[in-house]
């Protein structure tokens, strides 16, 4: 069956070199076999990989940026907001990408195109402003070393309203910083992977969008009563208030009491004063309102106000777990208002706060342990818990100033210059590992090992089911789980659509091969969405591996073998190097793929159209 | 009785569920540039997110300039007359509260029309910041907080059971309103 609607057809491509841009068509085949976001973002990086013989610099004019909501993104269902951002990636030299919430995928969308591609380096820094009929690149030396909301504010008072979405750099994404993010309605981001670094390295400050177009359904009134169905459900779910009032918030008190909440840069999973930290604490002295994504109804971010003390003042939206867990528990933080200044400063300086947190937490340890000297550290002690010197340091990395400077290219460049940080600081394949330690684990070690963009739980996210499931569960469920989870949480970021309603609440997930069909009129079964997603993580390792990915990258950092949590139900656990591997075999034989990881010759083919 | 459209703006989230239903309600798209109901959200000084909609008000301004007399207060509703309506945009402009719309695809200014009595905005927020309530009632919420704000008696104590405890009042009333 044919693709009906869901899609404008069209792919806006914005040379900066050149100054130009072009809507190109896209055809049916396109857009039904890479149905949108990451599918989309995966298929043209790969193009543009074979127009480069393979070789691209991630900070070269070269590296195609690609911007891509979903078919899904901005229609009536619940939480459409979502919206991928994929390139090679500063951080690992690979595949990558980050999705974001909010509104401004959906307004990108509105300006009638399904995906934004970006490539070249612009003269001088300069913002790309799209609307319904034409796409202007304006030059803005003016914004140069402006912060996110400062720059935000300035797009708008320069384009004279409000009614536009910005989604922009700081001074971190100037400065080329490998975990850079890029910011979008203020405090929304695409954080990992270091993409604000790629529009840094393109001049490219802020891409504006401002769109007016009906999204195309081709079915409104029955997705509406398929969407209405999903939102009661929602909405009578016992969890739904607690969601509503402390958002990601209730996952720290989940984390330490099942010992995987990372504390003094994982050296516990414990963290004694979780309590001052958790969503109780926010609830109590510090939240002043909601914020939800497009179409939301679970409202999971929460707003934040310091009323006391030094940092009286400072409004943030956020944190949400990982912020919390990496800025506060992981640097040995338990004043809040501290964490809530921390966050509110990587907004202001676009930068990445999981990896902003494991490399902070990571210095932190490398000095006690004497692996840094204080002249590494340009003279100023960073300890546990020191919130002035741990902002400061932010603050410098931004900037690249002294070991900022270092810092601020990432765990690859910080394990070249101290090789013994390679057993302190967390990442996999160059990206730092999120907020869940996998120690207790295997099926998360597997997850973090396996998944295409570095150490991050977005493609599989295991680690709850085996709390809950212990030693009974098999080395088949495990690796089953981890496959599983990696076609379908994939599949929310191609269509466009966040993950938390299912993952959380226990949508069915069976609700999305609905939307898609009253969206797109194509009848597809969740499997044979499944199977494209699956598609598309054989591209992204295809990918990896043309980019010298094998087994041996398919590795975990030091921490997860050698040294157990000190205290907590997972005191003295590690994951076992002989379990991993026979897992990992087992994973590769299940996904088709060669003992080394390669997957089989000929899959080439499947994306040459 | 009347019954108003009130908003309460510290509940909102900004999720524009009521923007898509009302577009899709009115004119079968899903587009939330067409709503008659739009949140505007600013940050981080103030911080708000606030849905602004048509107070159907009884002194109407977009009635008062009007050229052609096509908005009229009726049962509690400005109505547009869209026959004699020329497009002129005039009401938009006028509105105060900046709560009538434009969009280039629509030949008129879109307007909130209550949906009849039953806003579909109000049976979709899923955080009950947008209220139905008796004209009678409007204000009530208000006045009570700001009671609350110079009274002395803020809560009220006593024991149960020897055990001590209290009723704060602004918790009063808050699940009814």
């Amino acid at each position: 069956m044919r693709i009906k609607s869901g899609y404008f057809k069209k792919q806006l491509h914005v040379d900066l070199t050149k100054g130009s841009a072009e809507r190109r068509e896209l055809s049916d085949a396109f857009v039904g076999k890479y149905i949108g976001g990451r599918g989309f973002g995966a298929k043209l990086v790969w193009d543009n990989l074979k127009k480069h013989d393979f070789k691209i610099d991630p900070l070269g004019p070269e590296n195609l940026l690609v911007v891509a909501p979903g078919p899904l993104t901005g229609v009536y269902l619940p939480a459409s907001g979502k919206n991928s951002f994929v390139a090679i990636s500063p951080a690992t030299g690979l595949y990558g990408d980050s999705s974001m919430g909010g509104d401004f995928g959906v307004e990108l969308r509105q300006t009638g195109i399904d995906v934004l591609s970006i490539t070249g380096r612009a003269p001088e820094l300069c913002v790309v402003f799209i609307d319904s009929s034409e796409t202007t690149i304006l030059p803005t030396p003016e914004l140069k070393g402006k912060s996110c909301l400062e720059a935000e504010g300035m797009i708008k008072e320069r384009l004279g309203t409000h009614a536009v979405h910005v989604a922009t750099i700081g001074v971190a994404g100037e400065n080329m910083v490998k975990f850079a993010c890029v910011n979008a309605d203020w405090s929304r981001n695409a954080g990992r992977t270091g993409i604000g670094a790629i529009m840094g390295s393109k001049n490219l400050k802020a891409i504006v969008v401002r769109g007016d177009k009906d999204l195309p359904v081709y079915d409104v009134m029955g997705l509406m009563a398929e969407a209405d169905k999903a939102y009661k459900y929602l909405e009578e779910h016992k969890y739904f208030k607690l969601w509503q009032q402390e958002g990601l918030m209730n996952v720290i008190e989940y984390a330490n009491r099942t010992g995987i909440l990372p504390a003094y840069n994982f050296k516990d999973s414990v963290f004694p004063k979780y309590d001052q930290i958790n969503g109780a604490t926010m609830l109590d002295g510090y939240k002043i309102g909601d914020s939800a994504c497009f179409s939301c109804p679970m409202c999971c971010s929460n707003i934040c106000l310091v009323k006391h003390g030094k940092y009286t003042g400072t409004v943030v939206e956020g944190p949400e777990y990982e912020t919390c867990a990496m800025l506060g528990s992981n640097l040995g933080i338990d004043n809040f208002a501290a964490i809530l200044s921390a966050t509110r400063l990587c907004d202001e300086l676009g930068l990445d706060t999981i990896s902003t947190g494991n490399i902070v937490g990571a210095v932190i340890e490398g000095y006690e342990k004497g692996i840094l000297s204080l002249s590494d550290l340009d003279g100023s002690e960073v300890t546990w818990g020191d919130e002035d010197a741990i902002l400061e340091l932010i603050q410098r990395i931004a900037d690249r100033q002294g070991i900022g400077d270092i810092l601020a290219d990432g765990s690859r460049r910080i394990i070249e210059k101290w090789p013994e940080m390679d057993k302190v600081i967390l990442q996999v394949k160059g990206l730092e590992q999120s907020a869940y330690d996998c120690r207790p684990s295997i099926s998360m070690a597997l997850a973090y090992a396996t998944s295409d963009i570095g150490a991050h739980h977005t493609r599989a996210w295991t680690i709850a089911k085996e709390m809950e499931e212990g030693p009974n569960w098999s080395d088949d469920e495990k690796v089953d789980t981890v496959i599983y989870h990696q076609k379908l949480r994939p599949l929310f970021d191609m269509l466009g659509v966040c993950r938390l309603p299912w993952i959380e609440l226990g949508l069915n997930e069976r609700h999305y091969a609905n939307f898609y069909k009253y969206v797109t009129g194509k009848e597809a079964s969740l499997e044979e969405l499944l199977e494209l997603s699956n598609n598309i993580y054989d591209l992204t390792r295809l990918m990896n591996t043309r980019l010298g990915v094998s087994r041996k990258d398919d590795s975990l950092p030091y921490k997860v073998w050698a040294n157990p949590p000190l205290t907590g139900p997972n005191v003295g656990r590690v994951v076992d190097q002989e379990d991993f591997q026979k897992l990992l075999s087992l994973y590769y034989q299940k996904r088709g793929w060669d003992e080394d990881g390669i997957p089989p010759a000929g899959l080439e083919e499947k994306f040459a159209d | 009785m009347a019954k108003k459209l009130t908003v309460i703006p510290e509940q909102c989230s900004g999720c524009s569920i009521c923007e898509l239903v009302c577009a899709i309600k009115h004119f079968g798209v899903n587009n939330p540039k067409k709503a008659a109901i739009r949140v505007l959200t600013t940050y981080p000084h103030p911080v708000m997110r606030m849905p602004i909609v048509c107070s159907q008000c009884k002194v109407a301004a977009c009635a008062q300039v009007c050229p052609v007399d096509a908005l009229r207060w009726i049962d509690g509703v400005v109505q547009l007359d869209k026959g004699n309506c020329i497009s002129c945009y005039k009401c938009v402009e006028a509105c105060p509260f900046g709560a009538m719309y434009a969009h280039a695809d629509c030949d008129l200014p879109i307007k909130c029309d209550m949906c009849g009595g039953d806003p579909e905005c109000v049976k979709k927020c899923p955080k009950g910041a947008l209220r139905l309530i008796p004209e009678a009632a409007l204000g009530e919420s208000r006045r009570l907080n700001n009671v609350l704000s110079y009274t002395q008696m803020k809560e009220i104590e006593f024991y149960e059971k020897g055990e001590r405890k209290v009723i704060h009042y602004a918790e009063i009333g808050k699940e009814e309103l």
